[in-house]
């Protein structure tokens, strides 16, 4: 498991973490999602070991991170950046020998990994011949030739498109099925809830919430219940104390319930006012708790 | 996973930078222009062009004591070790297109001497020398004084020649060897450390480097850059330094094989310790900025202090003993291209070779450290150039 524990970091006057802990388990997938500027990329390059925290430590299997652990840590920089000039191949051994991955390995996980993910192209052409799209999957290939124990991404599906979000999505869950840890930020906020075990959202350097979706929606979401009811007009809910209208459309209606007030009761007061078409709680999306938290 | 392994990443790095720049085309043509630029200094120096013993071609112009006066000189040179060839002209406008076409560096006749532009005053010692003796044996003949009185006034003893700090032999000829050997040294100085610097940008502008530093520490990064270019140099230096003694001894530019071969080692050894020291000032440089166009403004300073060093070391090859050249090949920033000079040129003495070796190695070995934490402090900042003062504090 890798362990962020209370990372306070400034940059002159501005404070980029105060006091940000979360954890990633082995085998799950962690969305890491946050406003531009709100710390993502500073967490995880201290995570890594390419930045210094000012204060707080990064545990991996409960050990202060060390160089040695740090070689086992895969890592796809926002900023991408290969050798222009090198060979895709020579790139990948080169990148995985610096981890101390064995050359013959190297060169067998290098080889295994263009293959899976489907970078066309000479592997001894340079990597400035490729087109964009190569260029962006040999960059995650360079993050995961050494095997990594842990994976970390800042915004790895920005730019690709339908076809490499795929590409990239089955190899994410690959590497977590297999017993990574994988961490990663985006603004695809839908691509998150797709894919992710659990959340973390960050906002001005600090920790808003994480958790899974479905403990997200439970801690965060308000209770609202959207009731359907044919040709009905009225007011019918006011009989119940502890409901609020949130929003009315045609005959569609959302209510929040006070917590003490029982869907059941709202659902037996609804048919008694008529015929009801469609009842149920509303399940905010991602997206609508990610506005509630950070506005 | 260990540290072994860890430590032994610099070795990765560093081959990579051997192995990349030795097969880009910049390599095999600065290769090419260095062996180019040593054939042709060798080849002038074969040829006599510089250093070797002075010679001269005189005109003569007039009657039997003027060509008596000119022989008289020839002997007197020969003696001196200068080696002064007669031409007898007919008239003086022979003699004078014999100068201006350059057969002659000299005429003389009854009464003057001259040349093209001057004359040589080693030329001008031995012929005054010989005219003034002809006319005091001409009054001695008038006056049909003895011939043993007439010896007696002519051989008084000369002074004795003597020199405090008497310079080596061959220092001329030294001075030839010692020159191709500063040219050589600067321009791997210079151009190694130049390809340190770029080398820092372009893993900073294609943004590799944060890949790089999440698998290994800043400072393994900048030891294995360093010593991977250092590696390549020194082998480019050792091969140019071979091809010229070989062909130095070939076509004979030079007879003593031992000057040419421990100027080459000085060389090399001391662009070892120069390297060293420049090097991680280059780095720190090439990591303030993160474009190739903005390199000029960050290593100016370098730049020039290689340049001036230089310069200086140029002028020490006709004075060696100057108060200018001593404190240069003491001072490190300086003393890798001014102290080797001296040595070829026999004119450091131990204690000061002593010295610049200690201020140079200690000067170095405390670079290293100042050089990475700048490094360090600046590499991960894109954008516009980092300030020395931020780039030190960041880490």
């Amino acid at each position: 498991m890798l362990e962020l524990v209370d990372l306070y970091r400034r940059f002159g006057d501005v404070v980029a973490l105060d006091g940000v802990s979360f954890s990633v388990g082995e085998g799950r997938i962690v969305g890491f999602v946050g406003r531009n500027g709100a710390g993502k990329t500073t967490a995880m390059r201290i995570a890594l070991g390419v930045l210094q925290a000012d204060d707080g430590t990064v545990r991996w299997r409960g050990v202060p991170v060390d160089t040695a652990a740090r070689r086992r840590f895969g890592y796809m920089p926002e900023e991408r950046g290969l050798y222009p000039k090198m060979r895709v191949l020579e790139q990948l051994v080169y990148l995985a020998r610096l981890r101390g991955v064995a050359k013959t390995q190297a060169r067998a996980n290098a080889e295994e990994l263009l293959e899976t993910l489907e970078v066309v192209g000479d592997p001894g052409a340079r990597v400035e011949s490729l087109s964009l799209g190569n260029q962006q999957r040999v960059q995650l290939a360079a993050a995961l030739v050494h095997r990594p124990e842990l994976l970390v991404l800042d915004e790895p599906f920005a730019g690709l498109d339908p076809v490499g979000v795929d590409v990239l999505s089955g190899v994410l869950r690959r590497a977590a099925r297999e017993g990574a840890a994988v961490v990663f930020s985006s603004h695809q906020l839908e691509l998150v809830e797709r894919l992710c075990d659990a959340v973390v959202l960050i906002d001005r350097g600090r920790i808003a919430a994480q958790g899974t979706i479905t403990e997200l929606r439970e801690s965060r979401a308000r209770n609202l219940w959207r009731v359907r009811l044919r040709d009905v007009t009225s007011s019918w809910w006011e009989v119940i104390p502890g409901v609020t209208p949130v929003q009315r459309d045609d005959g569609v209606i959302v209510l929040e319930l006070a917590s003490s007030t029982d869907p059941q009761r709202l659902l037996d007061v609804a048919r008694a006012a008529g015929d009801v078409l469609s009842f149920g709680s509303v399940q905010p999306s991602l997206q609508e708790l990610f506005r509630e938290v950070v506005s | 996973m260990n540290d072994a392994a860890d430590r032994g990443t610099w070795r990765l790095i560093a081959a990579r930078d051997f192995w990349v720049r030795l097969r880009e085309r910049s390599f095999l043509i600065s290769t090419l222009l260095n062996v180019g630029v040593i054939s042709v200094l060798v080849l002038v120096r074969a040829s006599g062009g510089f250093g070797g013993p002075p010679s001269f071609d005189l005109g003569v112009v007039g009657g039997p004591d003027v060509l008596a006066v000119a022989n008289a000189a020839a002997s007197l040179g020969h003696d001196g070790g200068v080696s002064v060839r007669v031409r007898p002209y007919p008239d003086r406008a022979a003699a004078d297109a014999a100068l201006r076409d350059g057969s002659v560096d000299a005429v003389v006749t009854a009464t003057e001497l001259y040349g093209l532009e001057s004359v040589d005053g080693r030329l001008q010692a031995l012929v005054q020398t010989s005219a003034h003796q002809a006319a005091v044996d001409a009054v001695f003949a008038k006056h049909h004084v003895p011939e043993a009185q007439r010896e007696a006034a002519s051989k008084t003893d000369p002074l004795q020649l003597g020199a405090l700090q008497p310079a080596p032999p061959d220092r001329q000829s030294d001075a030839g060897v010692a020159f191709i050997g500063v040219l050589l040294l600067y321009g791997q100085l210079f151009g190694y450390g130049l390809w340190v610097a770029t080398g820092v940008i372009e893993e900073k502008a294609s943004r590799i480097v944060e890949m790089l530093l999440s698998a290994v520490r800043p400072r393994q990064l900048l030891a294995g850059k360093i010593i991977g270019i250092g590696v390549l140099g020194l082998a480019q230096l050792i091969t140019i330094a071979g091809f010229a003694i070989v062909l130095a001894l070939a076509t004979h530019a030079q007879t003593v094989p031992s000057t040419a071969i421990w100027t080459a080692l000085l060389v090399i050894g001391w662009f070892i310790l120069g390297y060293a020291f420049y090097a991680s000032l280059f780095a720190a440089a090439g990591s303030l900025v993160s474009r190739m166009e903005e390199l000029q403004n960050v290593i100016v300073p370098i730049n020039l202090t290689i340049l001036v060093s230089f310069i200086i070391s140029i002028g020490s090859l006709q004075d060696p003993n100057s108060t200018l050249a001593i404190v240069a090949s003491i001072l490190p920033v300086s003393s890798a291209l001014a102290m080797p000079v001296r040595i070829v040129l026999g004119a450091a003495s131990g204690w000061q070779i002593a010295l610049s070796l200690a201020l140079l190695i200690g000067s170095a070995v405390a670079l290293v450290p100042v050089g990475a934490r700048l490094y360090a402090g600046a590499v991960l900042r894109t954008g516009s150039r980092v300030k020395l003062r931020d780039a030190w504090r960041a880490t």
